[in-house]
């Protein structure tokens, strides 16, 4: 009950924060029931899942301070475990989801106990080659379909199917999503202001200090990668069952990774709303550069040089994200 | 202001509140059909050809052109819905089958296209199927040969190109020929000599597909498949793969390959000294015309599975036309990619034509009714008709490849003969394969 | 026999060539432990000068090379003022999506003035010929020359950095940061130099290696992961490190090779069923976290 109660409890927040938080969730709660084109359904999907993604990254790249460059591969099991599940044995989403979950999880423990023996950019580029030796193994693997991939058939089940996610309209997809963005906020603000959250700071802070106040801190950063890992495997899941065509290079691809991190380091990594920032100003950034100077127009990249350039100035300047300079806006006026 | 501390939430609910922007509306007479190919990539040269095959195929179907012998010469736009003219709205993939199933998407929901085409990537063409299928949306292949893609029985895919059993068999068969003497301007091959084989393919659904079926097909005609390689298109090096395959020692060395990869194989071949009896490719890659202008002398001797080679102008006078056209327009002859998007389209603007209305439920009816006559056609098949029942649900029943070899005239150019079928070879092949 | 005396005599080429693209990998490192992950980027860059100097002027490729290194230096240089020297004042996970988000930039930037085709050289004094000396043994003239430039390169910066007052003074920096300040050493110029050296260095290397290898936008990642791996092997900051290090990684992209001749030689059906050649990079990675566990230090690694 406490813990629910602190998942609530969003007090530490001005109140015109709480107030726009507000908004902006009456806003999608309402969005579909807007006429629009597919495209801009898409788009917002899109953005849920990416933050979704982003608050999962956060709890070990941005409370601890990690920079975990790997995640895709959490994408791509449970993504692979949801769709193995239903093309072979038939299990809905629901089941194979949580089974997806607890596999991703397992193998963090497994790699994550060697991992968290380093540090800083060893770390990161430890975290990428591992998500891409899983890729390559994918890639061969005849059971999951290898490089050909597996696609789901939607029209083999009645549509719209709740107990296997399998719908015909988007708008389905996009409130199954929305209630796993509130679930995953609600988390998210528990997290924050749980004992392991607080752990995560005295670690990012000073990790001596925090070992010798007694804290495990090998084990602190491996309990969150765990974390992590469960957020990222369940919208992979969903990924799966929306998307109903996965292979190793789209799924588990570096790219992926990349874009979840920079996601939630723009946004501002180590607060509550910086994935949700970062997601909701690069996705839209991203569909709509493309679709308005894509391929067609002959200017294909200009989206990935706009992230690229926006990246590199938050990152020189103010390194703490979007949120960030919102902070220093706030500290300064109060001052 | 305190309003202004919180510009960045106020961004993202600006941003969020675009997506508002609606579609344009649909105009009444207008035919709109989807294509879909890869404008961008390592294919992006077919993707060039493809592009140009189907408008040419446009402007024929748009305007009547009385001196060319195809129905769909004959008028301006489809008669039997009132001259209405066709519009085609072009789609990159980029090669990447969900952004190809998200583009399919979104031509339906947003663009309402009445149909679609694509997309040569037959690992694209597997997943915008399914959305074609999903929202009975009608879907005409032209350029993908995994044989796959009509075993699913789907009631909205209908596939012009003869697909890779078809193709895989024909190497066979011309394998076989080659052992009884059959191949012209080459005495018989004794089968020992070209007993081994190895094969190297991209591992998407069209290359893994083709090289199960080289598996299989040299089960069946009792030659030895020593290795079976699948590589990643995209790859920048493929000297380990390339040593992999000179390691086995095979007499014959066969291929699926996209574009820059087909290149980068033989430079590859030729860098290692590899020296097969034989060396072919399941078209794509090695038909496109930057193969040739790249790669120049080191082309010759190699083979290749085709749909279409210039010298067919010479005993088909459409074709003739056609390509005069096309090359006055791109600087090109036809190739298998380019003929075949055309006569996607040819095959599009006939099905249009019988059906006289854009309700779906029509379309589908005229599509699995249609009959193209093969003199009608670019390419040397027999015709189009697509089969309804059996286990090839919407493949065309009378199309046919060929394979040509890269072969050096007296002007120094290097161009296709045909080498099979046996009775339609318009020169001696070069045997063995000329050392590097 | 024949394949495995290929296989080495591959290996220790291409180990070569993997050793000049990580030297300016350690050289960077060694001196500001700042990790470039757009390293694979700047090779990138030189590919393309390479490539399309050639092509516009006409010259052999070769004779790009001091163009490629002029520009490579350049390219160093004006990172290092414009751009990392504001990461340096930052935390470590700024610095690390900072040279990410120079990646990324790089990469499209490519992507927008060259498009996403191949590109490759197709004329050249060296391009495409290879020397049969028996025994199974193919050399690439290209890679042939790569490798003795490498050498050359190798020591010449050894020298540089061991002989010369520059270098003495670019080791001290890297070696006590504060310590060389008060010596008088101008240490933001220090680092600027190493990042043009550094620079200039891979560029040179992607100059050499567009003789055999075609370049498209996206092939900064895997030299870049590679680097990494020879560098993290190595020794961050050992350029004698790298050379080792890269002929073992050199090495480990031939296991395929290795694998073939044992299937073959001692005809083991199991093994030749195995896609090896699928796994060419994974072994790279996987060398990657097991050295960074075993000895995160390198072979000659001075710093952790």
């Amino acid at each position: 009950m406490e813990a629910i109660k602190n998942a609530l409890d969003f007090s530490d927040f001005p109140k015109i924060d709480r107030m726009l938080a507000l908004a902006v969730f009456a806003f999608l709660f309402a969005f579909p029931l807007f006429p629009l084109s597919a495209f801009a359904m898409a788009t917002m999907i899109q953005f849920l899942m990416f933050s979704l993604y982003g608050m999962g990254w956060n709890t070990i790249g941005g409370y601890g301070g990690q920079v975990d460059l790997g995640k895709a591969q959490y994408v791509g099991i449970g993504a692979y475990t949801t769709t193995v599940c239903l093309l072979r044995w038939d299990i809905p989403f629901w089941v194979s989801m949580p089974i997806g979950a607890c596999l991703s999880i397992g193998w963090s423990f497994i790699i994550g106990y060697p991992l968290f023996k380093l540090k800083g950019h060893y770390f990161a580029i430890a975290t990428i080659a591992t998500s891409l030796v899983l890729k390559d193994l994918f890639e061969v693997w005849k059971f999951v379909g290898a490089a050909r991939g597996l696609g789901i058939l939607p029209f083999k089940y009645q549509v719209p199917d709740f107990w296997r996610l399998i719908f015909k309209e988007d708008i389905y997809y996009y409130y199954v999503i929305f209630g796993f963005f509130v679930i995953g906020l609600l988390y998210m603000n528990w997290f924050r202001k749980s004992r392991l959250g607080f752990q995560l700071r005295s670690i990012k802070d000073n990790e001596e200090v925090a070992r010798s106040l007694g804290i495990n801190v090998h084990w602190a950063k491996i309990k969150t990668y765990a974390i992590a890992t469960a957020f990222v495997s369940v919208v992979g899941s969903f990924h799966a069952v929306y998307v109903k065509n996965i292979e190793p290079e789209d799924t588990m691809s570096l790219d992926i990774s990349i874009l979840i991190a920079l996601m939630a380091m723009l946004g501002g990594a180590g607060s509550l709303w910086g994935p949700i920032i970062g997601a909701g100003v690069l996705i839209p950034l991203k569909s709509y550069l493309k679709e308005w100077l894509g391929a067609a127009a002959g200017l294909v990249g200009i989206d990935l040089i706009l992230y690229g350039l926006i990246i590199m100035i938050i990152s020189a300047f103010e390194p703490r994200g979007l949120w960030g300079i919102v902070e220093k806006i706030r500290r300064r006026k109060r001052i | 202001m305190k309003i202004s501390s919180n510009c960045a939430q106020l961004l993202v609910g600006i941003f969020l509140l675009t997506a508002l922007v609606l579609p344009s509306a649909v105009t009444a007479e207008e035919i709109k059909i989807g294509v879909l190919f890869p404008l961008t990539g390592g294919a992006a040269s077919a993707g060039r050809e493809l592009r140009s095959g189907a408008e040419l195929a446009l402007e024929i179907a748009n305007n009547p052109m009385p001196d060319i012998n195809m129905a769909m010469a004959r008028n301006a736009g489809i008669k039997s819905m009132g001259g209405a003219k066709i519009t085609l709205i072009f789609k990159d993939h980029e090669g990447n089958p969900t952004l190809g199933a998200d583009l399919a998407k979104k031509l339906i929901l947003d663009d309402k296209v009445h149909g679609l085409m694509g997309a040569y990537h037959s690992a694209v063409t597997k997943a915008v199927s399914v959305v074609a299928e999903q929202y009975g949306v009608p879907l005409i292949n032209d350029s993908s040969t995994s044989p796959e893609l009509t075993k699913q029985g789907y009631k909205w895919f209908w596939r012009t190109t003869p697909h890779d059993i078809y193709f895989t068999k024909d190497l066979f068969e011309f394998l076989k020929g080659l052992t009884e003497g059959k191949v012209k301007g080459v005495p018989a091959v004794p089968k020992k000599d070209i007993m081994s084989l190895a094969s190297a393919c991209e591992k998407t659904e069209w290359g893994a597909a083709v090289s199960e079926l080289i598996e299989k097909f040299g089960k069946d005609y009792g030659f030895e498949v020593k290795k079976s390689i699948l590589y990643a298109a995209k790859a920048t090096d493929l000297s380990s793969e390339v040593r992999s395959l000179i390691a086995v020692k095979p007499d014959a060395m066969l291929f699926a390959s996209y574009t820059s990869d087909a290149i980068l194989m033989m430079k590859t071949l030729k860098d290692q000294k590899a020296a097969p009896k034989l060396l072919w490719g399941q078209n794509a890659g090695f038909e496109v015309p930057e193969f040739v202008s790249t790669l120049g002398d080191t082309t010759v001797g190699s083979l290749t599975r085709t749909v279409f080679i210039p010298k067919i102008a010479l005993v088909k006078p459409v074709a003739a036309k056609v390509n005069a056209m096309y090359k006055a327009k791109t600087g090109n002859d036809l190739s298998g990619a380019s003929a075949r998007s055309f006569t996607g389209l040819q095959a599009w603007v006939h099905v249009l034509e019988k059906a006289g209305s854009l309700k779906p439920a029509d379309i589908q009816k005229a599509a699995n009714a249609i009959e193209i006559p093969g003199d009608e056609l670019v390419v040397p098949w027999q015709g189009i008709k697509f089969a309804t029942t059996g286990d090839d649900i919407g493949q065309n029943t009378l199309g046919m490849g060929l394979i040509g070899q890269y072969q050096k005239g007296a002007d120094g150019k290097i161009d296709l003969e045909i080498v099979y079928p046996f009775n339609v070879a318009t020169a001696n092949m070069i045997y063995p394969f000329p050392k590097f | 026999m024949d394949i495995l005396f290929g296989a080495i005599a591959s290996g220790i080429l291409l180990g070569m060539v993997l050793a000049l693209v990580a030297l300016g990998l350690t050289i960077i490192f060694g001196l500001m432990d700042i990790v470039n992950f757009a390293h694979g980027e700047f090779l990138m860059v030189g590919m393309y000068t390479g490539l399309l100097t050639a092509q516009a002027t006409g010259m052999d490729p070769l004779f790009t090379l001091p163009l490629a290194g002029a520009i490579g230096f350049l390219l160093g240089v004006v990172c290092y003022g414009g751009f990392v020297k504001y990461l340096l004042r930052g935390p470590m996970i700024a610095q690390l999506l900072g040279t990410f988000g120079l990646m990324l930039l790089l990469r499209n930037l490519a992507l927008l003035f060259f498009g996403s085709e191949d590109r490759a050289l197709h004329h050249g004094l060296l391009v495409g010929k290879s020397f049969d000396v028996g025994m199974g043994i193919i050399l690439s003239a290209t890679k042939l020359a790569v490798a003795v430039l490498s050498v050359l390169a190798f020591c010449g910066v050894w020298l540089l950095m061991n002989r010369t007052k520059l270098g003495k003074a670019l080791t001290a920096t890297a070696l006590n940061r504060q310590g060389a300040r008060y010596m008088g050493i101008p240490t933001e110029r220090m680092n600027a130099l190493a990042w043009g050296i550094g620079g200039s260095t891979v560029t040179i290397a992607g100059a050499l290696i567009v003789n055999f290898w075609s370049v498209n936008p996206y092939v900064g990642l895997i030299f870049t992961m590679i680097a990494f791996t020879v560098v993290a092997l190595g020794g961050f900051g050992s350029v004698p490190g790298a050379f080792f290090a890269g002929l073992v990684v050199g090495f480990i992209m031939e296991i395929p090779g290795f694998w073939d001749f044992f299937a073959i030689t001692f005809d083991i059906g199991w093994m030749a069923d195995v896609p090896m050649t699928s796994f060419k990079y994974t072994w790279i990675y996987v060398a990657y976290f097991v050295i960074m566990l075993i000895s995160p230090r390198g072979l000659f690694g001075w710093k952790q």
